[in-house]
């Protein structure tokens, strides 16, 4: 390429190496052709082949093979059916339950001044330390056939199995998730549109029913979508809880591992996308929306709060607080006394596992999701600097891939897993590095996500400082903006980390007789009766990641400190 | 460092939009010339065709006999200064300047001499080991500056670079940059919005209007003879009247004013446009045995603005609001109150003259 020259010594000697920025030109483009490839790959393709499997006798891709004769034989057959009502009511009635508990519970941290709201924040949070399984053996523990409170205190029949037990399991498992939409909206909304009204001479209610619940609309529904596509999802607690009440996902798994109607639970999984999509879809639509909301002077001042306002949202969140606590407690507890809830003597017999998987299923999820952690925050951060810093072609095609793994639900892509990559020339199938996969890509969408938040807070001039100066793609990616994104990338490493000991049902139809994890060991040693183990199990995992946290604050602080002197100035 | 660099008839149009629109400019080694204009007229586009950040629709760019139309921003060798500093917040000022020199594979040692050379140059050697953060305003811009000069640029690109800081640092900065350029011989293109930077420190200011040049010429040019109304209102201000051209003469209400420049008005329907300093007040500024008789008229004062240097004095005249600004010194003389009633002169080679008019007169 034709190179300026210049005539004054000393710097002529030294120009940008011609050669690297020509293979410079190469590197968006393959990073986004990888990109897209990894997407194709173990997201499309899957979903394709349980498409195919649906849709076509035997999986055959022909016309004379398409059949409606499986979405006719699940309509036809009451029993799978009523799955389909199942989850729909469900999923109808966490969805109202949790919106109105979480929306007064988040407007009690915004706009209250009741005391211990650091507390109250990180209790709501505590469901996501530990897998969607942990609400479900809690409340067997404590209101099922031999229940604390059911039989032991009242001595009634009365149990929580069936639609009760996973309404309310639901219910606590989805909290964390509509509560950090919901504060976020009601913290952007500024509270002096209520000072405004109160001056203008409006009640209290009024100012609530047309100013506050009008401008945190967006955030109310879409807390509701996500609430809705997580119960609907959800595997873990509707298998341990449900009972006899099936609902679609725990159908998908009866059809597959029990019957191995592989074509139903393909048709399934469709009847399941449907719904999970719709909410998804409704989600992107009203978060494009809300941005527009924000205003940017809201402020955190927040007016004393009169006092029966105050011990009523007091005593509501120390309700809020006491719930997740005792589900924890529960279960940590279960795991340590000897028969629940009869003999309370202390013991660590249930540590010792009696299922093969056992410790060593323990370490396969430590380090599968350590790696999980690593792989998934880089990948996204990659992507997300190929695809916003640097506007590729096809960006628009990513970007849309990109987001698509949070419509489809973790079961329906495991399945597709199988259907895809059981063959052997596939040879990381039935190894860990499936489930590595298969986990990094279902939590693609929120890890790109923050990355992509993360980058549009750095100045799009450092960008063009570092080209100006001669800088390359790859230097400019590892000199700048990954150190700038350190802090985001800490945060998406304890995202990924987190969902990868927790996540039941994107990996339960990944582990084989060699690969054994965690979160799956809950559901089998429950399924075989050893309930204690599986609050032992669950118990640990919690352990672990709340020793990552740890573990990561300390890393987070360090990094913010050394990062102290150079906060973006931008 | 011979070399010029230059425009050729470059155009950019972003989908209907035409931000750019067919300009041509050659800019000799070693000058400093501003674009000037107001926002959206198309100056920082312009600019960012030149670093190779954005691609024009049409045209060429070269320097010296090197087409750079196909050339990436990494080899055009030009330094940029961004108006947000862009530091990279992660480097001490030390790595910051020497960015660009490690990029371009320098040795160390080298790379050493070369930063300190700089660190010295801008005043910043106690600074060397800290983060940008821990800079101020002025600084960091100086650190900025030393980034892009550290490379031995081609020619050094600034947009909008002090519009950031605040007013005394901002004057302040223009010396250290003027005196850079005059005693580096860097050729500099210097964006801005701000009209005195521009008269303040170009060879040659460009003014800039819906992606077009409107005037290329010397400070002195663009504000003593600007070309179109737009120019004489937008650099410096103006006061217009609407007038009709009979003869040698400018009718305006109940005068008939003697303008130098009438034979340049093509139309019987004229502009005519006086700079606030260059009126005169009969018996103050200027004797009325010095004035020609139809050029002075009758107005009263309605508002009297102190503006430190300068007295501002809102007057109507034919029912038009208009400005006279007289020096400090001159007003302590012979103070003018608020509904006093006061001679004008307009001498007649202070109108400027032009046929059309960029906005719309009360």
């Amino acid at each position: 390429m034709n190179s300026i020259q210049r005539e004054n010594a000393p710097l002529a000697n030294y120009t940008v190496s011609s050669a690297r920025m020509e293979f410079d030109k190469f590197i968006v483009p393959t990073v986004t052709i990888f990109i897209l490839l990894l997407l194709f790959f173990f997201m499309l393709f899957p979903l394709w082949m349980i498409l195919k499997l649906s849709f076509f006798k035997g999986g055959e891709l022909a016309l004379a093979n398409f059949t409606l004769s499986n979405f006719q034989q699940y309509f036809t057959t009451a029993h799978t059916l009523r799955s389909l009502w199942h989850s729909l009511y469900i999923a109808g009635v966490t969805t109202v339950i949790v919106t109105v508990l979480v929306f007064f519970f988040a407007y009690g941290m915004t706009r209250t001044t009741i005391a211990g709201k650091t507390f109250f924040r990180n209790i709501i949070m505590m469901p996501l330390v530990a897998p969607s399984i942990v609400q479900a053996l809690a409340l067997i523990y404590l209101f099922g056939r031999n229940g604390l409170i059911t039989s032991h205190f009242f001595h009634t029949d009365w149990n929580i199995y069936g639609a009760t037990g996973i309404i309310v399991s639901e219910v606590l498992y989805c909290l964390p998730h509509a509560f950090v939409i919901l504060f976020t909206t009601l913290s952007a909304v500024d509270i002096r549109l209520d000072e405004a009204a109160e001056s203008l001479g409006a009640s209290p209610f009024k100012v609530f029913t047309r100013i506050t619940l009008p401008s945190a609309k967006y955030g109310i529904l879409s807390s509701a979508a996500l609430t809705f596509n997580l119960t609907i999802t959800d595997f873990g607690n509707p298998v341990v809880i449900g009972g006899n009440y099936s609902v679609l996902a725990t159908e998908i798994y009866a059809q597959v591992t029990n019957l191995y109607r592989f074509d139903l639970g393909a048709t399934i999984s469709i009847i399941l996308l449907v719904p999970s999509l719709a909410a998804f879809m409704l989600n992107y639509y009203i978060s494009r929306k809300s941005f527009s909301m924000i205003s940017g002077a809201a402020r955190p001042f927040i007016p004393p709060t009169r006092r029966l306002k105050k011990i009523l949202y007091s005593a509501f969140c120390y309700c809020m607080a006491f719930s997740i606590i005792l589900i924890f407690a529960t279960v940590i507890i279960g795991s340590f006394v000897k028969v629940w809830p009869y003999d309370w003597s202390l013991t660590l017999a249930h540590y010792k596992f009696p299922s093969i998987g056992g410790y060593s299923a323990i370490w396969t999820s430590v380090w599968i999701s350590l790696i999980v952690g690593v792989v998934g925050s880089f990948i996204t951060l990659v992507a997300a600097y190929a695809m916003e810093t640097r506007k590729p072609y096809f960006k628009q095609v990513v970007y849309f891939f990109s987001v698509m793994p949070a419509a489809i639900p973790g079961l329906v892509m495991g399945l597709g897993y199988i259907l895809a990559f059981n063959k052997p020339i596939y040879w990381f199938y039935g190894t860990p590095w499936i489930v590595v996969i298969n986990i990094v890509i279902c939590n693609f969408t929120l890890g790109i996500l923050s990355s992509i938040s993360n980058l549009k807070n750095i100045d799009p001039s450092i960008e063009e400082a570092s080209i100006s100066l001669g800088g390359d793609t790859v230097g400019t990616f590892f000199k700048i903006i990954f150190p700038l994104s350190r802090v985001a990338f800490v945060q998406n490493f304890t995202y990924f980390f987190m969902r990868s000991m927790t996540t039941i049902s994107a990996v339960i139809f990944l582990v084989s007789a060699t690969v054994h994890l965690a979160a799956i060991e809950i559901i089998m040693l429950d399924n075989d009766g050893w309930t204690a183990s599986a609050n032992a199990m669950c118990t640990c995992i919690i352990a672990i990641v709340f020793a990552m946290l740890g573990v990561l604050h300390f890393i987070n602080r360090w990094v913010s400190r050394k990062s102290g002197g150079e906060v973006a100035t931008g | 460092m011979s070399k010029n660099l230059v425009l050729n008839n470059i155009s950019k149009s972003f989908g209907s939009l035409v931000a750019v629109d067919n300009v041509s400019l050659t800019v000799a080694p070693g000058e400093f010339v501003c674009f000037l204009g107001p926002s959206g007229c198309g100056k920082t586009t312009l600019l960012r065709i030149i670093t190779g950040f954005e691609f024009q629709t049409s045209g060429d760019i070269s320097y010296g006999d090197i087409n750079l139309n196909n050339v990436i921003p990494q080899k055009r060798d030009f330094g940029i200064v961004f108006q947000s500093y862009a530091l990279f917040p992660n480097m001490t000022v030390y790595q910051n300047i020497a960015f660009g020199l490690k990029m371009r594979k320098m040795p160390l040692n080298l790379i050493d001499n070369r930063v300190d050379e700089m660190l010295e140059l801008m005043g910043l050697a106690e600074w060397k080991t800290h983060y940008p953060s821990q800079l101020s305003g002025g600084q960091q811009q100086r650190v900025a500056l030393g980034r892009a000069i550290a490379i031995k640029p081609n020619v050094l690109l600034l947009d909008e670079p002090l519009s950031a800081l605040d007013a005394k640092i901002r004057v302040r900065l223009r010396a250290v940059i003027k005196r850079l350029q005059h005693d580096l011989g860097i050729t500099m293109i210097y964006v801005t919005h701000d009209q005195e930077e521009a008269l303040s420190m170009a060879d040659r200011v460009v003014v800039m209007r819906e992606g077009q040049f409107r005037q290329v010429g010397s400070p002195w040019e663009i504000y003593k003879k600007p070309k179109t109304s737009f120019i004489a209102e937008f650099v410096g201000t103006s006061n217009f009247f609407e007038g009709r051209k009979k003869d040698d003469r400018v009718l305006y209400g109940q005068s008939a004013f003697k303008v130098s420049e009438i034979d340049t008005a093509d139309s019987e329907k004229v502009y005519l446009a006086i700079r606030p300093e260059d009126i005169e007040i009969v018996g103050a500024t200027v004797a009325s045995d010095d004035c020609v008789a139809s050029n002075i008229v009758d107005v009263t004062a309605e508002l009297v603005t102190f503006l430190g240097a300068v007295v501002s004095i809102l007057v109507r005249f034919e029912g038009q609001e208009m400005l006279v600004d007289i020096a400090q010194k001159e007003f302590a003389k012979k103070p003018i109150k608020e509904k006093d009633k006061m001679k004008l002169y307009f001498p007649p080679d202070a109108f400027h003259v032009y046929s059309e008019i960029f906005k719309k007169l009360i």
